[in-house]
């Protein structure tokens, strides 16, 4: 001590200065150590021995449960699906800056579109993946896995409340706003909570975050380094596409009821028809039904009164868009014997047409073969929001179309929903919520059980995030364009209704079907929020002749 | 001339530090001057419109230098959307490290976010809570890992206490009183070794004394929170020890307690006036020591003092130190405004530094963690070997002080009124820092790291800074016009 303060005073600058004798820093040692305090504090200090033993006993200040370590569980799944929105987020970086670099008014230090060199990361994520394992130290990295494996069973992760659109719904704001830097924050907070498996919530920040990733990169033109595949209905073995539908079907009405409510429409369209059972029923299939829809309504037509039509024809227009949610199959997926063969043994002399590579607006009566001595009903379900309604106005021509063929009925089903193309935050944000209703509904389906059908029927629902083709409207919107071209809407008969809703006691009771005063659609309800509604069309008598 | 305190018996805690120099710990030891901050702090703006501005406006960025963190690898990523600065990793730092921070970051600020909405917000928070609990632990990992432990927990209280209602911030402070009595000494002890942030308050505050009492036959110190009174042992020294100067002058000190203190801090004012008296009879301090009981609500009456006729009366009042208890505003305010009727030759006040904005909850959580990040990697940076010793210092002292200070901010109660201008506000005139004091402040910070800084930021206030980051002043005030 007294060394140190010896050579400490002769560098001193005011040493010899007056004011130097009052100063401190002479007097008493600058450095009071350890035995100076220890000795002011000493009568103070009656145990010192104990000192030693509780300094590294450390009983934490935070000693309370919530800081109990999680016990540990391996799920490589889950590290390895995490590695790879890693990348994602890597390549986000290099994208934010090149959006940045871009639109800067100086020549940028980086060129994006340099194939070989390929914009870094601010940070360098690959740098992190080089390190070596730190051995003996516990990596609180592995720990990520560990959390989230156990985030279905936890009770606070907060499985009532919709989290995750919070944090993607701003995002996606930012990004309209081209807000770079909260951007990049949230997708680092998303980055750090989405997970593929795991409540809705997690899946629905999994989805989202891919999908304003692939906005980014898309949206930049920047290529995307790592193409997370996305598990969809083109992608899987028909098989397992099957199961899957098969699956889901029977413990989430979202496609069941829609369709129940189709086929008996079409019972009540046929019984109001006159003669209706001497006739050929044709039946237009713009739908997402992959032949699930057909065998009960066969059922029903084979246990008529009266006796089924003649002739049965199912004309199936295949979609154009593979990004329509739900309305493509796996290559080599052929249903069409599976339901001939069950209308033989049902006695129905049933046609099947399968109208490929062919646009909706190119339909007409020489295509779809229809001849006005048979009776046609147009069975449009979560296909027409596909066509363009903004300019040109495809929507409204097609609604004319099918109007000229004359049908004796149209059903019309659709998700109930506002169009997102007013500006991406906005339609971003009603297909989150879309995509709530149906990861939720499903995850009640599925009892919270992560299995691979439940990641087929999500990763389909998810594509409603990209697709910029989803242009949705409400049910009042495409009422009116009904009206305009010249239908008039009829409510589904009580039958309908009673075996639609005998239908949905199967399901979580959180479903409901609405029917509002003012109109006469049905809508499909999932705690309190609109799914889809589905309606029954005919031509206006007053419009007849045009 | 001859150290007192080489008198006093070797003893005690010297046995400590030097086993826990030795004992092995997970750090590496590094090159603090190689060492800078994990997070760019200035990516981290409640104002994202500013930094949007920012971003798009690369040329402004070369002007500024505002990427100066990045090294020259690093300098043709610095593009101005490049939010986070790595460094160049000396051998022993993985820059998972970094990253792992940057990652905390934004998981914190989105929590303390999502806490200033509605419930929805606080389901989104209890989510970003669980996330960070799996990843951080108070007692192992970096700097900003230890840190995101406490500052998870602080959040995860303030949510939990606005779920159930009930249990203030108060509460939470006094979290304090369950460590160990030897574990404050020794947490105590460490902090003065390992940093300057103790010992720049009482050195500048009694330089300025005793330069204002040079002629003075009685002194009279009214110290606000007297803590286990380790300043004046110093400024006693510094008194009797004046070669040729005028007579040592009579020192009295009247110690202010709070209502029904007990053991919560580290001496009880009684056992320091004994200390103070012993000491001061054993160097020949003429001296006497007085207690003088606040108000149940912590207000100061002047009138409970004893004063002696023609006593040059000094008022110190130290706030904030790293280890001393948090007292409320109002009490501040009354023992500074009671202080001005009793005309006090020099007020002596130390304090925490921080932007006085209001910038809303996220903002002055973003501070208050920039804050401590500051003051912890300050605390490894002196002593990068001694780990676990920086644990009980975080673990008595700054945990308990996080809590407190994010309770209070969430609670709006931010404290963000700076008592210099509140002084200045309330009349009182600022007395210059003499030349020797602010050289005085320089050596003390020589002895510890050169990320240290003092800087005059007024003619009467010096702040102590860690690099960038201001965190303490030291100002001197006189309630009349210092005519010299």
């Amino acid at each position: 001590m007294i060394k140190q303060n010896s050579m400490f005073l002769p560098s001193f600058p005011m040493n010899t200065n007056p004011v130097s004798e009052t100063m401190l820093f002479g007097e008493p040692d600058p450095d009071l150590n350890s035995g100076q305090i220890m000795d002011w504090l000493e009568d103070s200090l009656p145990y010192l021995p104990s000192l030693l033993d509780d300094l590294y006993d450390s009983t934490d200040i935070i000693d309370d449960p919530w800081w109990a370590p999680v016990e540990e569980l391996e799920h490589d799944i889950i590290n390895a699906d995490i590695f790879s929105t890693f990348e994602s987020v890597e390549n986000l970086t290099s994208t934010v800056s090149s959006t940045v670099t871009s639109s800067a008014p100086s020549p940028p230090t980086e060129l994006p579109g340099v194939p070989d060199q390929p914009p870094q990361p601010a940070f360098d994520l690959s740098k992190k993946r080089k390190a070596p394992p730190e051995e003996g130290k516990r990596s609180n990295g592995n720990k990520k896995g560990t959390g989230k494996s156990t985030k279905d069973s936890s009770g606070n992760s907060g499985n009532d409340g919709r989290w995750a659109e919070q944090l993607l719904k701003p995002c996606a704001a930012a990004i309209a706003a081209g807000n770079a830097t909260r951007v990049q924050h949230l997708l680092f907070v998303l980055h750090e909570l989405a997970s593929p498996t795991g409540d809705a919530n997690y899946r629905l920040a999994s989805h989202g975050l891919q999908a304003l990733l692939h906005h980014l990169s898309s949206s930049t033109n920047t290529p995307r380094k790592v193409v997370t595949p996305v598990t969809s209905f083109t992608t899987a073995t028909p098989k397992f596409f099957q199961r899957s539908l098969i699956n889901f079907n029977d413990i989430n009405p979202w496609f069941t009821i829609p369709f129940n409510i189709a086929n008996n429409a079409i019972l009540q369209v046929l019984s109001e028809q006159e003669h209706g059972s001497c006739k050929t029923l044709h039946i237009l299939d713009i739908g997402v039904s992959h032949g699930f829809q057909w065998p009960t309504l066969l059922e029903a037509l084979s246990r008529r009164v009266g006796g089924p039509p003649p002739l049965v024809r199912l004309t199936i227009v295949s979609p154009e868009n593979h990004q329509i949610p739900f309305a493509n199959c796996p290559t080599g997926y052929d249903f069409k014997s599976n339901i001939l063969r069950f209308a033989k043994d049902v006695n129905i002399n049933l046609q099947i047409n399968t109208l490929d590579n062919c646009p909706l607006q190119n339909l007409n009566t020489q295509i779809i073969n229809s001849s006005p001595d048979e009776t046609l009903i147009v069975c449009a379900q979560f296909r027409l929001h596909d066509l363009t309604h903004t300019k040109p106005d495809n929507r409204t021509e097609f609604l004319k179309l099918l109007r000229s063929m004359e049908p004796a009925g149209v059903i019309l089903s659709d998700n109930n929903m506002d169009c997102k193309c007013s500006s991406f935050d906005a339609g971003f944000s009603r297909s989150l919520d879309y995509l709530w209703s149906f990861l939720d509904s499903t995850s009640v389906a599925f009892k919270g059980r992560d299995m691979e059908e439940r990641k087929l029927m999500e990763g389909e629902a998810a594509k409603t995030l990209v697709n910029m083709c989803e242009m949705n409207e409400t049910k009042e919107k495409w009422g009116v364009r009904m009206m305009g071209v010249g239908f008039v809407q009829t409510a589904f008969g009580e039958d309908v209704m009673d075996q639609a809703r005998a239908l949905l006691k199967k399901y979580d009771n959180h479903w409901e079907l609405r029917v509002e005063e003012d109109d006469e659609a049905v809508g499909l309800w999932w705690k309190g929020q609109s799914v889809s509604f589905c309606s029954l069309w005919k031509i206006d008598p007053k419009t007849s002749n045009l | 001339m001859a150290m007192v305190v080489d008198e006093l018996p070797e003893f005690g805690l010297s046995e400590f530090t030097s086993s826990s120099a030795t004992t092995p710990d997970d750090d590496h030891s590094r090159s603090w001057s190689d060492w800078s901050p994990v997070v760019d702090w200035d990516a981290f703006s409640v104002q994202p419109q500013e930094n949007f501005h920012d971003l798009f406006e690369p040329e402004m960025d070369e002007d500024t230098d505002k990427t100066v963190s990045y090294s020259d690898d690093d300098r043709n990523l610095a593009s101005p959307g490049s939010l986070m600065s790595t460094e160049p990793m000396t051998d022993c730092r993985s820059e998972s490290d970094d990253t792992k921070g940057l990652r905390l970051v934004h998981l914190l600020m989105a929590a303390a976010e999502a806490m200033t909405r509605d419930n929805k917000g606080h389901d989104l928070a209890a989510v970003i809570l669980v996330r960070l609990k799996d990843m951080v632990s108070t007692h192992e990992g970096t700097n900003m890992e230890r840190l995101a432990a406490y500052f998870t927990h602080a959040l995860r209280n303030l949510l939990e206490s606005k779920g159930g209602g009930g249990g203030g911030g108060g509460g939470l402070h006094y979290k304090q009183q369950h460590h160990h009595r030897a574990d404050i000494l020794a947490a105590f002890q460490l902090l003065q070794d390992m940093s300057p942030y103790v010992k720049f308050g009482h050195f500048t505050a009694n330089q300025a004394i005793i330069e204002s009492v040079t002629h003075e036959r009685r002194v009279h110190i009214i110290d606000y929170d007297i803590m286990e009174g380790i300043q004046w042992a110093s400024l006693m020294q510094a008194l009797i020890s004046r070669k040729d100067g005028p007579p040592t002058p009579h020192l009295r000190i009247t110690a202010l307690s709070l209502p029904g203190s007990g053991r919560r801090s580290i001496s009880t004012v009684q056992e320091t006036g004994r200390r103070l008296i012993a000491f001061a009879a054993s160097i020949g301090q003429p001296f006497s020591f007085h207690q003088c009981k606040l108000d149940p609500n912590e207000t100061f009456k002047p009138t409970a003092l004893k004063l002696v006729r023609g006593e040059a009366i000094v008022i110190n009042c130290m706030l904030h130190l790293p280890h001393f208890s948090y007292r409320s505003p109002t009490s501040v305010a009354s023992f500074l405004s009671g202080s001005k009727t009793l005309n006090p030759k020099l007020v002596t006040l130390v304090e925490e530094e921080g932007p006085r904005e209001d910038s809303g909850f996220v903002g002055r959580f973003m501070d208050t963690l920039h804050n401590y990040s500051a003051v912890y990697d300050s605390l490894e940076a002196g002593f990068p070997m001694q780990g676990q010793s920086r644990a009980l210092v975080e673990r008595v002292f700054l945990g308990p002080r996080i809590l407190g200070s994010l309770a209070r901010v969430y609670q709006e109660q931010g404290e963000c009124a700076s008592w210099g201008d509140w002084l200045s506000g309330a009349g009182f005139h600022p007395v210059n820092i003499s030349f020797a004091n602010h050289c005085q402040a320089k050596l003390l910070l020589g002895l510890f790291n050169d990320g240290y800084r003092v800087e005059e930021s007024a003619s009467n206030k010096l702040v102590l800074g860690w690099k960038s980051r201001r965190l303490l002043s030291a100002s001197i005030w006189a309630s009349s016009p210092i005519s010299d």
